[in-house]
């Protein structure tokens, strides 16, 4: 009895002084839908934030030991994974944690996309989602610099290079990120500070407005329940679902972190340190990005070197901008789904870029090419392999929508599919295949678009 | 002062607001100026002269027949071809900045990183490189020693 008086004038003190009682009632009060999808994806988002805690945390024990510069990052990387005690333990968690972070990230940002959580009101959490995406992204960027490895220097080197292709401000933007014209140890002097300072700051402005976002406007509810009576209490209930979960996430984290320290052995998911950069070795064999930039780097090899008279590095990331410039602002190109309407376009859409990325990706790790050693892979052979493994997952995936969803519209799907086989199977080259289904798929929609137009006439008329 | 109709002239209070308008504008360019300017690094002091190889350059190129030297702030790659003749091209890939390599055995210079191929003059063979590799002259004496310029060849 005495403790509960205790906690009792211990929360009359604080709310005495910051009117906390509110604050409870809010969360008592606040509800998550049920019904209508599974409620997986509701959870998404909080093992993101999870990760990005232990991200902090693990970050924080690095920086007790490592240094950067010419004659040190390097050493202290080696110093924390050999001498200091636990300190593999230390760098495998911080890594592991930055990959499942962002996996957790793109699954959240997928399943939000495909459920359309972000119909109005809800677009600004969406595009502030798009922002933590994107810094995330930074985040993997400049620390994957860090421990100037030669990996490290061959992959910066690239990615910043790629900088160059901005319109007007490309040199001079390059030259900032690089501290000079080459990548040098400048270069991870600005990557440290982003990494450790301007991106952190950043991170937590907006990852502040996307929960205060979601906290004042509930989470989405599935389209057509908008009125759903049912719910689920936010405190405690769901939240202590969400505890349950990152205790899972924890134990899940700790047995890779311990068992895998070097990465799953998978190419482009890799880990050791290696050799130490240098910039006067010639890059070898393999050198690839994090797998969640895969997909971009394939399109880069994909793409000739001169394209209707722009470089093909340019023309393929000005693909890429369009790309992302899209997905930012969904909320606002899926009109229909504004006014509460089923947007199957939309839905395939997502469904299709899934395959999309997900054909460069499997194309990146040469999958099936033979190859290895000084043996460059048989690029034929790894398209078709690719092109296999993707149709089984089509396969799969359109089974579900038909079987499960009742979805009826693949045009998007269709045509990426059709690239795919076409240059998996017949030998065409990407960009040709691409561009051929692109023209076809837009033919689809412009016949359907006008036989709208006429049925609204006819029903005019 | 000439007669200006009321609606013509700029009432005190948009002036007043342009005024402000202009001194923020002003103070944050004066701020951001600088701010700007120190975020680009000095171009490097280039030392454009020719180098000469050391002995750990000749003997690397005995070894694997080519070597990546610096050239003031250019990387260099320098090496001899089956018909012993010496090269130096720029070892900067033209695509996305990798470093390339000489292949010996199919006397091509390479870019590992996304399979980009050049001749021994630096001209595309292959791949998405969407420029030449810039050639340097070099000068070779007769007790093995080999100099590069930074001049074009």
């Amino acid at each position: 009895m005495s403790s509960s008086t205790k906690s009792n004038s211990l929360l009359d003190w604080a709310d005495q002084r910051y009117q906390i009682r509110g604050l409870i009632e809010f969360l008592k009060h606040k509800e998550v839908p049920i019904g209508g999808h599974s409620m997986v994806w509701y959870y998404l988002g909080g093992t993101t934030l999870f990760f990005f805690t232990i991200q902090i945390l693990s970050g924080l024990l690095l920086l007790l030991y490592y240094q950067p510069g010419q004659d040190t990052s390097y050493e202290t990387i080696r110093y924390i994974t050999t001498k200091v005690p636990f300190g593999w333990l230390i760098r495998s968690v911080h890594v592991w944690s930055a990959h499942l972070m962002i996996l957790s990230l793109v699954v959240h940002m997928f399943s939000t996309m495909l459920l359309k959580a972000y119909r109005p009101p809800r677009e600004m959490t969406w595009v502030t989602g798009f922002l933590l995406f994107s810094i995330s992204l930074g985040f993997g960027f400049s620390g994957y610099l860090l421990p100037w490895n030669e990996l490290a220097y061959f992959a910066t080197s690239v990615g910043t290079d790629s900088v160059k292709s901005v319109p007007v401000i490309g040199q001079w933007l390059l030259e900032v990120m690089r501290g000079g014209p080459d990548v040098t140890i400048n270069t991870l002097y600005r990557f440290f500070a982003l990494h450790i300072v301007v991106l952190p700051i950043t991170i937590f402005a907006v990852i502040g407005m996307h929960l205060v976002m979601i906290q004042r406007q509930g989470m989405a509810p599935p389209r057509g329940h908008e009125t759903s009576p049912r719910g689920m209490p936010f405190f405690p209930n769901f939240m202590l679902r969400d505890l349950l979960l990152w205790l899972m996430c924890l134990i899940g984290l700790m047995t890779l972190a311990v068992f895998l320290p070097y990465g799953p052995g998978l190419p482009g998911v890799e880990w050791e340190l290696g050799l130490k950069a240098n910039p006067l070795a010639p890059a070898y064999p393999g050198i690839k990005p994090e797998w969640y930039f895969l997909w971009i780097y394939q399109l880069l090899k994909e793409f000739p070197a001169h394209l209707f008279g722009v470089e093909g590095p340019e023309a393929a990331l000005g693909l890429v901008s369009v790309i992302m410039g899209i997905w930012a602002l969904i909320p606002w190109l899926d009109r229909k789904s504004r006014q509460g309407l089923p947007t199957p376009g939309f839905t395939d859409y997502g469904n299709a870029s899934i395959l999309f990325i997900g054909y460069l990706t499997l194309k990146a790790w040469d999958l099936g090419g033979g190859g290895g050693g000084d043996v460059l892979p048989d690029p034929a052979a790894v398209a078709r392999t690719c092109a296999i493994i993707i149709l089984g997952v089509a396969a799969v995936q359109i089974a579900i929508r038909v079987l499960v969803y009742h979805h009826w519209r693949f045009t998007t799907t269709g045509a990426v599919l059709l690239q795919i086989i076409l240059h998996g199977f017949f030998g065409m080259s990407y960009l040709l295949a691409g561009a051929i289904s692109f023209v076809l798929a837009m033919g689809v929609y412009i016949i359907r678009y006008r036989g709208r137009e006429r049925v609204f006439e006819g029903a005019k008329s | 002062m000439p007669n200006t109709p009321l609606e013509k002239q700029v009432p005190r209070r948009s002036f007043l607001d342009i005024l402000l308008g202009v001194g923020v504008l002003g103070a944050a360019g004066s701020a951001l100026f600088p701010v700007l300017r120190y975020l680009k690094p000095l171009p490097l002091e280039a030392a454009g002269g020719p180098v000469k190889l050391s002995d750990d350059d000749l003997a690397t190129i005995e070894s694997d027949h080519f070597v990546i030297v610096r050239v003031g702030p250019k990387r260099v790659i320098v090496f001899r071809d089956s018909t012993e003749e010496v090269h130096a091209l720029a070892a900067k890939c033209t695509h996305e900045g990798c470093t390339v390599q000489f292949s010996f055995e199919e006397t091509i210079v390479w870019c590992a990183c996304h399979n980009g191929r050049f001749d021994i003059d630096g001209r595309v063979l292959s791949g998405p490189p969407p420029k030449p590799l810039a050639e340097y002259a070099v000068q070779t004496s007769d007790d093995g020693g080999i100099i590069v310029n930074m001049e074009i060849a």
